[in-house]
Formats: C-alpha cells, sequence, structure tokens
C-alpha cells in the first residue's frame, strides 16, 4: 500500500511548479538519549547490540558510543547470557541460539540507568524463488531490471514482513528503499512477482547483466513493523499530504525507578530467509 | 429523548398552523400584509436580502434567501421603498386595505458591463443587522480579484476575509476562528459537500459562472443550522435567466468553462447548466511517453425553477464534480462529490413561508491498479439522504419567527477492496459499513425591541442515532499508544448503538449606538456528529469521514463573540472589528504513527481532548470609488490539549495563525481597465521539529527530546497576486460580451514553505538537512478569456 501513497504523492506534486531545497533552520541541541539498534534472528548467532547516543540534529560527527554498559539476553526457554563488548558499543552474544517461537528480553544497564526492551521470533513463510525482469519504458516504470518475489504468504492475518536487496554485495539502504509490508491485503494467497526494487540498484547504479543480487526476506513481530513503518514515513516525509513529523516508536523502556529517562531505537527478533540470483 | 423531540416538532406544526389561522383574518385586526418576490429586472433571479421600507413608519423588512418579503402594515397608504445594493431603488405608492401581493423587478445599476451583481445588500447592513462574524462576497468582486492560474475560485476568495484561513497553499479546505477543516458545514443548493476541492486542493468545486451568492457565518450561526462546529459557508447557485437565453463562459490555462441559462417558460420557469473541465491530460497526450497518463477534473452544475402557481414554486438542481487520475495501466485514481436538491416553496399565506428540501449527496473515491498480478479496486464513500422543512413566519414587522425540522440519514463506506483478476496478490477485505441518523429541530426568532435593539435567539435540538448492524470495541490501554480492541458486541442493522441528544441555544443582539455604528455580541453552541479523519498535514482525498460512535464522542463548541461595527463617510468605508473566544471538546487527534487508512480499528489509534480558539478580527473595506478594496487582519490562537499528546499540555494546532492579513484593492482605472491586487501575510503553520538525531541500520532518524508536538513554525507566509482586466468593447446593439484577465500569482516569486522536513542528504548520509517544499516556487502568470451574451 505504499505504493499508492507514493503515487499520490507523484500525483499532487505533478501538476505543481513546486521546489524543494535545502534551507537552515535553528533548532537547539537536545540532550543525548541512548539509541539502541539490536536484533536476534532464528540464523546462527553471534547476534549483535550496537549502543549510541543521539546527538544534535545537524551533528555529521559519528554517534558517541556507549561503552561498558551490563547486557543481559533471556530467551522464554530460561537461557540467560550476559552479551560481550567486542568493540566500543558494539555487544554480541556467544551461545544463545534464536528460535522460532521464542519471546527475548534484553536487559541493559548504563549510565546508572536500566532499560528492557522485549521481542519474539515469528513464524515464517519460505521463499519460492527471486527473478530478474526486464521490462522496457512505460510511463510509471524506467527501463531495466526489476526484482520480483515469488512466495506464499503463511495463512492467518498478523504477519509481518521486511525485505532486503543486497545488490553486489551492497545493502539497498536509501530512505525509500525501506520495505516493510503487512498480509492484511494478500493473506495467505501465493504472491507471484511483486516487485522488491526499480531499476535501481544499490547507490543507485542499475541492475544489469552478471550482477548478483541476493534477497532477505525477514518475518519481524506486529510493533516492529509498527517500528519501521514511522521510521519510512518519517524519513520520506515529503509532499502535499506528508504525516506531521513525530518521534518514531521504541520497544527500549526505561525500568530504573523514578527516571523518565527515555531511548530510542529497537531491539528486534526476527526470522531470515534469503535467496539469490545472479542477473542474466 | 424522541418523544421529547416529537413533542418539539408537533410544537413547531402547531405554531405553524396557528401562524395560519391567525392571518386569515387580517382586515379583523386592522393591519395588512404586503408580500411578494423581489427580482433581478433583467434575469428574474432573486435578490437575496434586498429591503422592503415603509421609510413614513421606519419599519421594513427583508427578502429571505428565495427572494420573498412579507410586510405587515396598519391599513392606509404608503410609499413603499424597495432597495437592493447596486440597483436602482424603486418606490411603489400603496394604498392597503387588504392583503396584497407585490412582486417587484429592479433594475441593475451600471448595466453597461454587462455583469450582474448578484449580491449586495443595505449599504449600512453591516451595522443594521444582528449578523455578525458573517461576511458574504458578491461574485463581481470575486471575479475582478487576481486568482490562481486566472481560476475565479470562491474556497480561494473566502480566505481573504477576516478569520479564515488554510494550512497552506495547496491545502484543501479551509480554517475558520481556529476550527478544523471538517468543521465548516458546506452547502451547496443545501446539499453538504464533503470534499470542496479539485485537484487535491487547488481549486474548490465550484464552479463560479453557476454561484448566485457566498455567505460565511463564523459566529452567531442561527439556529437553523448546525451539524459543524466552526462555520456556515452556504453557496447558492443561480437559478437562471428567466427572461431570455443568456450563454457565458471562458478559456483559461488549466481549464474552460461554459455556462447556458435560459427560460423555460418566460417569467414561470428558467434554467441554467454550467461546465468545467481542465485539459491538463490534452497535452499529456502530445508527448508520446505520457499518453497513457491522465490527470483532469471536470463539473458539471445544473439547476432548474418552476413557478406552479401563485404560491408554489420548484427548485431542482445538482451537482457532479469527477477528478481522475491515472498512469497508464499502473494506477488509478477518481474522487468526487455529487448532490441533487429538490425544493418546494410554499406560500400558505402573506406572512408565512416554507420551503421542504428533499436531498441527497455522495463523496467518493476508489483507486487501484487496473489489472496485472497486484490489481485491485478500493472504495470508500460517505452518502447522505435528507429531508428538511423550514418555516419562515413573519408574525409582527418587529417579529419574524424562523422554524423547522430536519432529519439526515447517512451511510459510510470507509473502506472496501477488491481484487480485479484472478492472478491477484490481493484478498477482497471490507469494513463494515456504518450508519447513522441525524435528527435537528429548531426555532428562532428575529426581534426588534426598539430602533437601536434588536435580537435573534433560539434553540436547536439536534440528536444523533449511531446505527448497527456492525460490531462494536471498546479500547483498552494507555492514550498515545495504539490501543487494544476488546469487548466485541454485536449489533442488528438499524439498531440504535448509541444515541446522542444536545440543545444548542444560539443568540445574537445588536444594538445601535448612532446612525453609524453599533455593538453586537453573540453566543451559539455548536455540536458535530460527524468527524473528518485526518492525520497528514493537508486533508487529502483519501481521508474518511466517520460519524460518532461508541468510542467518537460528537464534538462541542462553545462561541463567544463581541464586535463593534462602524460605518464611515455615508456607508463609503465600512470598519469592524470582533473578538472571539471558543471552548471546543471531544476534539480528535491521532497516536503518533497512526494508520487512518482501511483499519477496521481505527478507534485504537484515536485520541480525543478538549480544544480552544481565540482572537481578534479587524476589517476596514472601501465599497465606492474608482478604488475598492478591503484590509483584513486576524491576531488569534487555536491550542488544544489531549491526553497521549506532548506529556498532556496545551499545544498549538497546526493550522494555529498567530498573524493572518490580507489586503485587497481594486483599481478601475478606465471604463474598460480594472487592475488588482491582493496581499497576503500569514505566521508559519505549526510543526515539530527534531533536535536530535540516531542512527538505526544506516538511516538516520529525528528525533525530539519530550516528545513534544507542534514545537516550531515553518517561516511567515506572504506573496503578491497581481490582475488587470480588460473589458471589450460596449456596443450596445450587441449582446455579445468579453473581457480578458492577465494575472500574476506570487508576483515576486516568494518560495512559500508548505513545510520543512527533515532528512539525510543522499549522497552523503551522515550529513543531515532542512529541506523546504514551495508549493509554487516561482512566479505563476495567466491569461484567461471570458465572454457572455
Amino acid at each position: 500500500m505504499n505504493r499508492i501513497a507514493t503515487f499520490l504523492l507523484a500525483a499532487g506534486l505533478l501538476s505543481l511548479s513546486s521546489c524543494i531545497d535545502v534551507v537552515p533552520v535553528e533548532i537547539p541541541e537536545g540532550k543525548p538519549l541512548l539509541a539502541v539498534e539490536g536484533e536476534i534472528t532464528d540464523q546462527p548467532g553471534p547476534y549483535y547490540v550496537t549502543l549510541t547516543k543521539t546527538a544534535p540534529y545537524f551533528d555529521e560527527a559519528e554517534l558517541p558510543r556507549v561503552t561498558g554498559a551490563v547486557l543481559t539476553l533471556q530467551d522464554s526457554e530460561g537461557h540467560l547470557e550476559t552479551l560481550r563488548e567486542v568493540s566500543p558499543g558494539r555487544y554480541a552474544t556467544s551461545t544463545l541460539r534464536g528460535k522460532i517461537g521464542n519471546q527475548y528480553v534484553l536487559t541493559i544497564k548504563a549510565e546508572g540507568e536500566e532499560y528492557r526492551a522485549e521481542t519474539e521470533i515469528r513464524r515464517t513463510p519460505e521463499i519460492d524463488s527471486i527473478r530478474a525482469e526486464f521490462r522496457a519504458k512505460s510511463p510509471t516504470e524506467d527501463e531495466g531490471y526489476y526484482i520480483l518475489y515469488y512466495g506464499k504468504e503463511t495463512p492467518g492475518v498478523g504477519d509481518y514482513y521486511r525485505f532486503k536487496v543486497i545488490h553486489n554485495g551492497r545493502l539497498l539502504n536509501q530512505p525509500n528503499d525501506l520495505i516493510v509490508t503487512n498480509d492484511e491485503m494478500v493473506d495467505g494467497n501465493y504472491i507471484n512477482g511483486v516487485e522488491l526494487t526499480d531499476e535501481e540498484g544499490a547507490g543507485g547504479v542499475p541492475f544489469k547483466k552478471g550482477d548478483k543480487v541476493r534477497v532477505e526476506a525477514l518475518s519481524i513481530p506486529r510493533d516492529y513493523f509498527y517500528f519501521l513503518n514511522e521510521m519510512a514515513t518519517q524519513i520520506n516525509n515529503v509532499g502535499l499530504f506528508a504525516t506531521p513529523p513525530a518521534n518514531v516508536r521504541t520497544n527500549v523502556r526505561n525500568v530504573q525507578p523514578g527516571s523518565e529517562k527515555a531511548a530510542v531505537g529497537y531491539f528486534a527478533g526476527h526470522t531470515l530467509r534469503a535467496d539469490s540470483l545472479v542477473i542474466e | 429523548m424522541l418523544r421529547l423531540f416529537a413533542l418539539f416538532s408537533f410544537c413547531l406544526i402547531v405554531l405553524s398552523s396557528a401562524a395560519w389561522a391567525q392571518s386569515s383574518g387580517p382586515a379583523a385586526t386592522g393591519k395588512v400584509t404586503v408580500s411578494g418576490y423581489l427580482k433581478d429586472a433583467a434575469n428574474g433571479e432573486a435578490l437575496v436580502g434586498a429591503t422592503v421600507v415603509v421609510k413614513s413608519l421606519g419599519v421594513g423588512a427583508t427578502a429571505n434567501e428565495y427572494g420573498f418579503y412579507s410586510l405587515t402594515l396598519p391599513q392606509g397608504t404608503y410609499t413603499i421603498t424597495y432597495t437592493f445594493l447596486g440597483y436602482e431603488p424603486q418606490n411603489v405608492p400603496l394604498t392597503l386595505a387588504d392583503n396584497q401581493t407585490r412582486s417587484i423587478r429592479l433594475k441593475a445599476q451600471g448595466v453597461q458591463t454587462g455583469e450582474v451583481v448578484v449580491t449586495g445588500q443595505k449599504p449600512d447592513a453591516n451595522v443594521r443587522s444582528t449578523e455578525m462574524g458573517t461576511n458574504r462576497l458578491d461574485m463581481k468582486t470575486v471575479k475582478l480579484v487576481p486568482a490562481l492560474l486566472g481560476e475565479v475560485d470562491v474556497i480561494r476568495s473566502i480566505q481573504l476575509l477576516p478569520g479564515i484561513s488554510t494550512v497552506g497553499e495547496g491545502a484543501s479546505g479551509f480554517n475558520v476562528r481556529g476550527g478544523g477543516v471538517d468543521q465548516n458545514l458546506i452547502l451547496l443548493d443545501e446539499a453538504p459537500i464533503y470534499n470542496a476541492s479539485h485537484l487535491f486542493g487547488l481549486f474548490s468545486t465550484f464552479n463560479p459562472d453557476a454561484v448566485k451568492d457566498i455567505k460565511l457565518v463564523k459566529g452567531g450561526i442561527p439556529a437553523q443550522y448546525g451539524g459543524r462546529l466552526s462555520s456556515l459557508l452556504d453557496v447558492r447557485m443561480k437559478e437562471g435567466n428567466t427572461q431570455r437565453l443568456g450563454v457565458s463562459g471562458g478559456v483559461g490555462l488549466i481549464m474552460s468553462r461554459l455556462a447556458v441559462e435560459a427560460p423555460i417558460v418566460k417569467d414561470k420557469g428558467s434554467f441554467i447548466v454550467a461546465g468545467r473541465r481542465s485539459y491538463g491530460d490534452l497535452f499529456l497526450k502530445l508527448v508520446p511517453d505520457q499518453k497513457d497518463n491522465q490527470a483532469y477534473f471536470y463539473d458539471l452544475s445544473a439547476k432548474a425553477n418552476y413557478t406552479l402557481g401563485e404560491k408554489d414554486r420548484l427548485y431542482v438542481s445538482g451537482y457532479l464534480g469527477r477528478d481522475v487520475f491515472a498512469f497508464g495501466k499502473a494506477f488509478k485514481n477518481t474522487l468526487g462529490n455529487r448532490t441533487g436538491t429538490v425544493r418546494w416553496n410554499h406560500v400558505f399565506n402573506s406572512r408565512l413561508f416554507a420551503n421542504v428540501t428533499a436531498l441527497a449527496s455522495k463523496y467518493d473515491y476508489g483507486l487501484g491498479v487496473p489489472e496485472g498480478n497486484q490489481s485491485f479496486e478500493w472504495k470508500s464513500n460517505i452518502v447522505n439522504y435528507s429531508l428538511k422543512a423550514d418555516f419562515n413566519y413573519y408574525r409582527t414587522p418587529q417579529s419574524t419567527l424562523n422554524f423547522g425540522a430536519s432529519a439526515i440519514y447517512y451511510t459510510f463506506l470507509p473502506g472496501q477492496v477488491t481484487p480485479l483478476s484472478a492472478n491477484s496478490i490481493f484478498r477482497p477485505i471490507a469494513l463494515d459499513n456504518q450508519q447513522a441518523v441525524e435528527y435537528g429541530a429548531y426555532i428562532d426568532n428575529e426581534q426588534t425591541f426598539s430602533p437601536r435593539l434588536s435580537a435573534q435567539y433560539g434553540l436547536r435540538l439536534s440528536m444523533f442515532d449511531y446505527l448497527g448492524g456492525g460490531t462494536v470495541y471498546d479500547y483498552e490501554g494507555p492514550n498515545g499508544r495504539q490501543k487494544t480492541p476488546v469487548n466485541p458486541r454485536q449489533y442488528g442493522s438499524g439498531e440504535v448503538i448509541k444515541r446522542y441528544p444536545n440543545l444548542e441555544p444560539r443568540a445574537s443582539l445588536r444594538y445601535v449606538l448612532t446612525d453609524n455604528s453599533s455593538l453586537k455580541a453573540s453566543y451559539n453552541r455548536m455540536v458535530q456528529y460527524i468527524h473528518l479523519v485526518s492525520n497528514t498535514t493537508a486533508s487529502s482525498p483519501l481521508d474518511v469521514w466517520t460519524p460518532s460512535t461508541t468510542n467518537i464522542k460528537p464534538e462541542h463548541a462553545d462561541q463567544l463573540a463581541v464586535g463593534y461595527f462602524r460605518n464611515f463617510q455615508d456607508n463609503a468605508y465600512e470598519a469592524s472589528v470582533e473578538v472571539f473566544g471558543k471552548r471546543m471538546d471531544n476534539q480528535i487527534d491521532y497516536i503518533n504513527g497512526a494508520n487512518t487508512l482501511l483499519n477496521k480499528n481505527l478507534e485504537a489509534e484515536l485520541l480525543y481532548g478538549v480544544g480552544r480558539a481565540y482572537g481578534a478580527e479587524f476589517y476596514l473595506k472601501k465599497n465606492e470609488g474608482k478604488m475598492t478594496g478591503w484590509i483584513s487582519y486576524t491576531l488569534s490562537r487555536s491550542e488544544r490539549q489531549i491526553d497521549g499528546i506532548n506529556n498532556g499540555n496545551w499545544y498549538v494546532n497546526k493550522y494555529d495563525k498567530t498573524h493572518y492579513l490580507s489586503v485587497v484593492g481594486i483599481y478601475t482605472l478606465s471604463p474598460r481597465w480594472t487592475v488588482s491586487g491582493t496581499f497576503n501575510y500569514s505566521t508559519g503553520i505549526a510543526t515539530t521539529f527534531p533536535d536530535s538525531r540516531y542512527v538505526y541500520q544506516g538511516l538516520v532518524i529525528p528525533n525530539v527530546n519530550g516528545d513534544v508536538r507542534n514545537n516550531y513554525r515553518v517561516p511567515a507566509y506572504h506573496r503578491l497576486d497581481l490582475a488587470a482586466t480588460r473589458e471589450g468593447k460596449v456596443d450596445p446593439a450587441k449582446r455579445w460580451h468579453s473581457s480578458w484577465t492577465f494575472s500574476v500569482y506570487n508576483a515576486y516569486a516568494r518560495r512559500n514553505a508548505y513545510s520543512i522536513y527533515f532528512r539525510q542528504n543522499e549522497d552523503n548520509p551522515a550529513k543531515t538537512e532542512a529541506v523546504r517544499l514551495a508549493v509554487f516556487g516561482s512566479v505563476l502568470p495567466s491569461v484567461s478569456y471570458n465572454f457572455n451574451f
């Protein structure tokens, strides 16, 4: 359905002599908050959690890392592990193994605060295949190779997905490459060739013969879907019908009694299925 | 409650029959009534608001929206003066021994332009009438003011008046006294219009060639109207020329217009048919790889009236508007309004006038992919059928009673998706239809207590029934986060799920201070039962209307306004200052990241709270001379407080404008040349700016500490528009008349920020930037040609 929003947006701007330019804006520098990025999958570990701090919006420096934190990860089967700091601010598991159907609780003790993040790993469908299809120029599409997904969606509404496309070893990772979707409209159906990309691959370079393409399909929890969806909205927020700017949700909660210091980011569980091809 | 309702309606009927009985023997009381219609001599259009005065007695009356007037006097001989702004007054000597019917045709002044002033009032009406917070726009003025791309636009024009603003120039709808876009009752020949825009908000749905009269009421709203909190925009279509065939039209850069009006039977009935179509898509067809794309809109307005007899007149009017966008076979979107109104005027007797209206109105949209493995069609609509009766009872020259009752049946289709081919990946989905009925009954008295003091006061009783069938949920969870639906209940078709009754008192008071100045005050309570669910900066055509439900409560507003009105130099200048304060409850807002489309648990994403708005409006208008125009300035604030947003603290609405200034000047250079200019200045819209950033999987996300809302403003908006109109040579022997209009929109090419958003730099993700979206980044010149004969 995101495509509809994009179409509408295009239509809304098409006829206008609208213009977009970068302008200077004075904004205050917000106080730093803990930012969490981490995941656990149903594939073998180690799994990583990275801790940084938020920085002023226009600051170009790398985000400050949060070192010396104590992170523990517990699954619903009772396994508990303390993560090792493998590089400044980057923490890894050693033994824990992610499994479909399990719930996970990450605890972070950092800078005198304690945070908790809960997630789960949900069921996943398998990828049938991915294909590269050559398309001629049309009113809506440029000429080139499009990467398509084939596979059956699991019956029963309530599944959420993210797709990642890796082009010659590079993840397509511009703001508009973030693809999340749910099965509300397609529940249990066979997905017979839906575009995961347009003709542009990583770094804006078109897909061409001989290129290696890998697709990763992630089955994600509902709340993480909303996190990614809100994130996609906020980082692509332009046009007449833009959503008002607002903070993206987080699953990292401060559990320190009496503390109101918030955190941002997400610790997510998901499955990972992948398929690759070479464009011929 | 239903019984109370029935009782109220019954009282109204008794009242009307009493009125009937009472007036049946006028001579017995020594009083007689002169009544009739006031019309334009040239085309037979009713002169709404024209006045009838007996100078020797100092009494008078005003023609209603159908041009009917009634004046009760002691038996005797009088000179009755009929006047209307822009028309030659007529003095009619009358000897009244018994009730008389006198229909009068007034001749327009300055007929050399061929253009007829269709709206006007007594020159001192703004001081004399009890109306406040009310603006009328005369179409002749509207046509002279610079217009975007040369297209005369009703809704853009009203935004030049005090208290009326918009969130941006491409935005649909308008905001009145700190209210939302869905809080305006927009009526086209009494039928509600649910989305008054073409092309996503650039143009309004009303064809200026078919519009006779525009009235905007933002305070002191009479008891006759209800259902929205902020304002009433009453657009009335022309009736059509009863004397001869008339054709008018125009050709512009965006669209062309044509209107035809003619008598059906001379002096008995007439019709008008007016259409417009944009032709951007015709240019697209010339570009080879664009030839399958479509982007156009059209609308058709039609109206006919027929006099069935001395006492009965029938009006039928309809509107159909459509926007179509298509990208080859990849995507299609259509949307629009359609309305139909049948009205029957009946004069029971010289003092009791009635109008019965039956109408239907629908707004719908559809979008989808016509073919392929992702084919689908998504539909949504709101439909209403309505029946109402309104009575004017001219009790005495000092008192007019207005009363009536209405019922509106609504159906809402929030969203329905259908796959269009066997290989489509999509499955059919339909959200439950919703149904509701809104009842209203009112009585109101326009009373002159003394030459100085007059008042209009009334009471509206309204009631809303949210009807089954459908499933109803309660929602649990903390405010500010998506809630969980619990406790589902099934209701059968037609079952009343929830009933909301409300009393809405209304009152306006006018006290004349001197011959040319007055003080006015008004209070009104308004209730709104249907709400537009819109979580975007500007309302989008995909936004869905929802009824009040078990969770969504009716919105209430209480408004108090006080104003000082003064005319100068024999009414050449009129000036007013109005101060208003408004409290609103059950205002709707959204959790962060709310999903408002195709969501069967939409109510899980809604938050409710209170709102307040207050402000001062200054207005100075020059009516006469070579130079005419006005200055309007509004100082205001509009805020809300909602548990779950901005930590429960008050925050300003996105459409809050601290300052809002419009300057309009029209200068007649010569009989053939008129030049005009408008200047607008307003505070930028409120928005949320981030103060920090973090990175998630290589993408930069903006964040604001404390989760505050609307903490910043986009830069102030200002714009200058210019226009020049050149009238064709007037040849008295020919009826043909034409004119050219040249206009320049955004004359100094300011890139007014529609929004400011934040993003990572495309080439260097480590770098972040603030980006301005300007809807019009440059000067927009245009030329249009208009004609009539």
